[in-house]
Formats: structure tokens, sequence, C-alpha cells
């Protein structure tokens, strides 16, 4: 007898693949009886009994036939609860076919885009920019991509959810990966990655033993456990991390100097060179006092001249290979490849506040290498560099590391990086507690911030958490629904109720992709749980739930556009009027009341983001406008203003921008970003830039950034603010010049 | 005879620019998606009008 399956295909029968069908409606069920094989069996036998009785004559039996056998034997022997959930399963993937079905057609056409335009001709194709769409392994991401979120809709996400979706009235981010259950991002934790070593799958990396290896296996743990994650890797205290790797660099260096100075003098005889290495190996500091080492040169002035000089050449010489080792860190981060070889990792680094030699030696020269650029001097894209600005270590002209936050200024004027983040703001200070750099809040370059704990209080720390996903709602849609712009005046109550709603549905939406990752083992995140990256994950074995390892990650709810919002409710954004301010932080404050008291009654970390919106920012605007029209100051681009931002094309001035944004930062516990905006002669006017920064210290905001125009020139190398012409080379865009024109100009950079 | 043999370069090649999205930057505005193309474009410089900061 054969079988015809739901696609008209016709399969030999086979009565085990009944058995186990019916083995894994039991198992699947979720019922306090406890069935075993047994119950399976006495099922599977009245069903084939059944077969043999209706079908006897027969050659052939549809699918569904067999089916309906099974639930009709279930529900008459009594097994209700296995017959309900079988049935209801049954219908949802029935309902998901269909669904699905119903897309191909969209699908098609989507796949025909990637496969036959280039990227500049479709949009889609540039969603994310840090993936290519003109390379192949960037088309075939996209691909995947596109399947994924379809087959995402039609089986794994409620309908209601997904019209909402669709709709534009919410944003589900990254919704291609939530069928493989993906998280959003990681801060790791270098130090305990070091400590033991590591393995990316295929042989295991020892702990380093020098600064380079430091630096070349952080770059390889970002690229491997990026491929465990959808989003992107954070290194929450990079200075901390790197200076046990100077340090022993140091020391080697320190010993064999001493031993080639002793040599060359002939006077290894002079001294207990055992002891030396002995009293070296323990050294804590590269900060060392010479009469520390006084009784191996007590009475002869020609070896206490070695120590000295050894010591100078082992200082020179750990100062150039950490340099060396930054250097290639930004180079790995800017040309390694990770995700099918679609995309750089996306990584972060904070830093700033490590006070030791060996901290200061890392951040001064890793500034130094970001200054430098790649390899033809281009600005590096990755990592993202977060400057952590803090009072009484790097903020006052007195503090310890002032000079690298000069510096810092000094190297973000020229390539945009470092960008700011505040520890003094009150929101981050609240967890920071002295010499535990745990405790210091950092941030995901795009924004991200995960450091508030309801799920495990214990763990209010940077290190080893990060976002699970993140969902946005539309808020300018609810401004024009029940603003000005549609009523006579703005009925606040309704736009309170709409959006309560609204933040219900991203709730109920979070938890149903939360169980998705939960349902997932150890082994399906090999390096972010199987090298214990993620807190808590060190002990966790391949049959353990992961619930209670991610219950410390964010599950972030975000919004964009309230400027276009309070535009349609009252006629004004943020920006522009007093009245607007007060609204705009009482919607925000509101939507920050309702994350916390989601927290505290799932006992999970809902947290309100300021969504980075960078796929985001032309969808809803762009659905807006077909449903309502052109809406001046609303609709009228083809963007919504991120998240609580003053729009970029209002004239505002620096001090009145942070204000008014500064409060905001505050609210969203999810991750924040203020911009600032200049041109190239305040770029370069150190005091100046030294300015801004403060001020957003003193505006209270948590993450900064100041952007400027870097214009680079591929042809002379040229790297600065250029308009038509080259400055460097006097070259108009696409135009060709002499090559001795270009090399003149190249000698004149040399010198400078 | 020398201009005959002075080479061009730089013929069809474009001025790369550097843009902040979301907190990454990006190394070219070409990679950008067509809404944050116009956002770029619409950005305005901020003043620095009456900045004056507490810290010395």
């Amino acid at each position: 007898m054969k079988v015809i399956k739901r696609d008209g295909k016709k399969v030999d029968f086979d009565g085990e693949k009944i058995a186990l069908a019916i083995r894994k409606g039991f198992i699947n069920a979720i019922t306090n009886i406890a069935y075993n094989e047994e119950d399976h069996n006495k099922v599977y036998q009245a069903v084939m009994e059944d077969i043999e009785k209706e079908y006897d004559a027969e050659s052939e039996i549809p699918i569904e036939n067999i089916q309906d056998m099974i639930e009709n034997r279930l529900k008459s022997m009594g097994y209700t609860a296995i017959y309900e959930a079988f049935s209801r399963y049954r219908f949802r993937r029935s309902e998901s076919r269909k669904s699905f079905q119903n897309r191909q057609h969209k699908l098609m056409k989507a796949i025909e885009n990637l496969s036959l335009k280039s990227a500049s001709e479709e949009d889609s194709k540039r969603d994310n920019a840090n993936v290519d769409g003109n390379t192949p392994m960037g088309t075939m991401l996209q691909y995947g991509s596109t399947l994924s979120k379809e087959f995402a809709k039609s089986y794994l996400i409620s309908s209601r959810i997904s019209e909402a979706h669709d709709k534009g009235d919410i944003y589900i981010h990254d919704m291609d990966f939530l069928p493989m259950g993906t998280t959003t991002c990681c801060q790791i934790d270098l130090s305990k990655l070091f400590a033991h070593g590591f393995s990316t799958g295929h042989g295991h990396l020892r702990t380093p033993k020098d600064i380079m290896s430091y630096a070349a296996l952080a770059a390889i743990a970002i690229q491997s456990n990026q491929n465990d994650q959808h989003g992107g890797q954070s290194i929450p205290a990079f200075d901390y991390y790197m200076a046990p790797g100077v340090r022993i660099t140091f020391k080697k260096e320190f010993k064999q100097a001493l031993s080639e100075y002793l040599d060359l003098m002939e006077s290894t005889k002079k001294v207990d060179f055992d002891k030396i290495v002995k009293q070296i190996d323990e050294l804590q500091s590269i900060d060392i006092k010479m009469s520390d080492f006084k009784a191996h040169f007590d009475k002869d002035k020609n070896i206490e001249k070695i120590f000295k000089k050894a010591y100078d050449t082992a200082l020179k010489k750990t100062e150039r290979k950490t340099y060396q080792a930054m250097e290639g860190f930004v180079h790995n981060l800017n040309t390694m490849h990770s995700r099918a070889g679609a995309q750089v990792p996306f990584s972060s680094i904070n830093f700033g506040t490590d006070t030791s030699a060996e901290g200061r030696m890392v951040i001064k020269n890793y500034l130094y290498a970001l200054d430098a650029g790649l390899g033809k001097g281009e600005t590096p894209i990755f990592p993202i560099s977060i400057f952590k600005v803090k009072e009484g270590i790097n903020y006052f002209d007195k503090d310890p590391n002032f000079d690298l936050f000069e510096l810092s200024c000094k190297v973000s004027a020229k390539r945009l990086f470092p960008n700011f983040s505040f520890l003094d703001s009150p929101f981050n200070s609240q967890y920071y507690k002295k010499g535990d750099p745990n405790t210091e809040v950092a941030y995901m370059g795009c924004r991200t911030r995960v450091m508030g704990n309801v799920a495990n209080p214990d763990k209010e720390i940077a290190t080893g958490r990060g976002n699970m996903s993140f969902t946005s709602i539309n808020l300018p849609r609810l401004g024009i629904k029940h603003g000005l712009i549609t009523n006579d005046k703005a009925d606040m109550a309704a736009f309170y109720k709409e959006l309560d709603e609204k933040i219900e549905l991203v709730k109920d939406q979070l938890l149903e992709r939360f169980a998705i990752q939960c349902s997932k083992k150890k082994y399906n995140f090999p390096f972010l749980l199987g090298e214990g990256l993620f807190v808590d994950s060190e002990n966790l074995t391949d049959t353990d739930d992961i619930t209670p390892i991610l219950r410390n990650g964010s599950l972030a709810i975000g919004f964009i556009g309230l400027a276009e919002c309070l535009t349609a409710l009252i006629g004004k954004h943020h920006g522009e009027s007093e009245e607007a301010r007060k609204l705009g932080f009482e919607i925000v404050e509101h939507m920050r009341e309702r994350c916390d008291l989601l927290s505290k009654e799932y006992k999970l970390n809902f947290t309100l983001l300021a969504t980075p919106a960078e796929g985001l920012s032309g969808v809803f605007v762009g659905i807006d406008k077909s449903i309502y029209g052109i809406i001046p100051g609303v609709t009228d681009r083809k963007y919504y203003t991120n998240s609580f931002h003053v729009p970029v094309h209002y004239d505002i001035s620096i001090m009145d921008k942070l204000k008014i944004e500064g409060p905001y930062h505050a609210l969203t516990n999810g991750g924040h970003i203020s911009y600032i905006e200049v041109d190239g002669d305040t770029v370069n006017n150190l005091e100046a830039f030294k300015a801004i920064v403060r001020h957003m210290h003193d505006c209270r905001i948590g993450y900064g950034a100041i952007n400027h125009p870097v214009d680079r020139d591929p042809v002379c190398g040229y790297t600065g603010v250029i308009g038509d012409v080259c400055p460097g080379c006097g070259r108009h865009e696409s135009e060709g010049i002499p090559m001795e024109t270009v090399e003149a100009t190249r000698n004149e950079c040399a010198s400078c | 005879m020398k201009n005959e043999t002075t080479k061009l370069v730089g013929e069809g090649i474009g001025f790369e620019r550097i843009r902040r999205i979301t907190g990454y930057l990006v190394g070219t505005v070409d990679r950008f998606n067509n809404a944050k193309r116009e956002e770029e474009r619409n950005r305005r410089k901020h003043s620095l009008e009456g900045l004056k900061t507490s810290a010395q």
C-alpha cells in the first residue's frame, strides 16, 4: 500500500512512522498523567487494526486520513489531553502551512530582487550596512534571511503579532534569526576566557603568554561568539583584560635584557640569576622601584647600571609590542569575517578607567593604533571604541588618566572614535563599585546597555550578559491616530490606552521568542554557552535547561520617532517647545514605568530601549505614508527620527540639544545614544571638543558621540573634509590626475 | 613626449565618506539604505553657542 502525502507524492506505507508520530504526540503534550510506551503501543495497535479494516482492499491511503484515525483512537481510548494537544498541533501546522504557501509568491519576488539586482538598485540589499549585498556570501545571507523571516511569521509567531509587524504597529528586529533561537549580544569577560584558554571548535587555544597573543585571542573570541548570536560583541573593560598581557611581556623582556647585558659585561657570575628571575616573576606591576632589586647590586655600581639599562630596554620593548598588538587587533577586527564570511564581527570595546601602568599602556597604544588607521591610513570601522569617562579617574585635569581622556578627544576628532560613555550619570553610577571593573557600565557600540538585573539581583554586572531580543513600537502612528492631526485636540487618554496595548503586545512577542531561545541547549551555542561566556553558563551540561541562564539577559522594548509623535499630537516636537518637551518626557517615562512593572511581574529584565533603528528607519514611515498620506513634520521624510532624538534637520545648539536629550538617557535603561554634529573647525579645536564631551557629562548623558565629516580620497590617501575637490591632491571626484601629483602629495603627508 | 607617457590615476574613483549610524561607522554612504541616506543628508551642524562646562 502507498501513502499519499500532502504534496501528492506517494511513498511506501511504513507502520513504524505511525508509531513514532503517536509517540511524539504523547511526549509533546503537556499533561499531569504519566503515560509510557505501553500507552503509545496500545494506540498504535488500534490504529493499525483500523487501517487494515478500512483500507484492506485499497492500494492507497492519504496521510490526513491516517492522522484522523490517530485522533479518533486517542479520543475513544480516553487519552483526552493527548487527543486535544495532537489535534491542536495538527490544526496549527496546517494553518502555518497554508500561510506559508500564501507567502510563496512574495518570497519568490524577494529572492528574485536579491538575485538579479545590484545593491545600488535594491534597497533590501542595503538593509544592514555591515553586509555587502553585492558579494556572494552577503547575498547568500540575504536569501536565508528572507526565507527565515517568512518561516518565522508562518510557523513561530502568533498571527496577531505577525500581523502587527506587517501592519507597522511594531517591528520585530532580527526576525530572520528568530527560528534559530539566537540571542542578540554579549558583553564578554575576556579575563575569564584567558584564565583557562578556550576552544573555537577545532582545537584548544592555551592561556596567552604575551600581549600579542592576548590581543590576537581577543579578536578570535569576538569572531567566534559572533557566530552564536545575531547582534554584536562588546568587551566591557578592554584595558583591564589586556593589562596582564603587558605585565607578562614586560617580565619576559626584563629578564631577557638583564641576561643579555650581564652576558655582554661578563657579569653573569656576579649575580644569582635564578633569584632575580624569581623576583621578577613575582612582580605585580611594571611600575617598579630599582631599590627593590638593591640586594642584587648592593656593592656593584656596574650591576646597578645594567639593571637600570635593562629596565629601560624592557619598558621600551613592551611599549613597542603593545602598540603592535593593538595595531594587529584593529586590523584583525576590520578584516576577519564571521557568519559565513558575510560580515566582519560587530565589535565594540570599552576602556579608559584602568589607571595601572599596564592598563594605561594599553589605552595609550590602542589610541595610537586607532589614530594611525589601517594599512593605507583608512579610518577603522571596527571595533566601536568607547572611552569610559569617570570623575576622579580621567575627567578632571588632575585625574590620573586625564591625559588619556585628552588623547581620546584628539583621536576622536580625527577618526570619529572613541565614542564616550559616562559612568557618573546617576543611572550608571548606582552600580559602580570602586575596584570592580565588572560594575562599570559598558555599552554595545550600537548603544545597547545591560546592567540592572531583577532576575538575579546578585548579578548586577556588565560582564557575561547581553540583550536577548528587542522589538520596537511605532510612536508616530499613535500620535497620528490620537493627536491634533486627526482630532480637534490630542486625546491623551486614548493615546496611552493604545500605547499600553502595544507594550503588552510587544511583551507577549518578546516572551514568545524567549521561549524559543530557552528551548535551545548548550550545544546549540557552543561558544557562548559551551565556553562559559554567558553568566553562570560555566557548569552547564548539554541536557540542562538554559532558561535560568538566559534570564540574566534583557528583553528590550524599543521605540522610534518621539519627535514625529509629538508633532502629530500637539503640532510641535521637543526641540521646538517646552510643552512638547514635557509631554515627550511624560510619554517615555510612562513606557519605562510599564517596563519596570513587567520586570517585577515576570522577574525578567524588560528594559526600555532607544532603538538603534537602522533597517527600521524607513519602514514605519513608508507604511504610514500609504495609510495617512503626507503629513508635514510627521510623514514627509523617508525616515522617522531616531528614538528620542531632536530631529537631525532641526537647527539647535549643542547646549540645548544635550539638555533636551539628557533626561531620556536616564529613562532608557536598555540603551541610548546622543549625537552632536560639528564641522571641521570645531572638531580640530581640542578645547571645544573637550567642552562638548564635558557638557555631555554635565547633562547626564549615558553614551554620546560627536559626528563630523571624515572623508578620504583613496587615490592620495588624504583624510579629512573633502568637498568637490580633494585638498590633498587637488582632483575632483572620479577624475584622473597624473601619478606624479599624487606622489608629491604622499611625500608631503609623510612628513606631517 | 612627456605628456603622452604621463599616467593618470583615480579615474572613476570616488571619495569615501565615512559616517556613523546607530553608533557604528560605515565605510561609505553607498552602503546605507535609502532612509538612512536621506537622514544623513539632512543632518545639520550644531553650534557651540553658549557652551560652558563645570569641569576644570
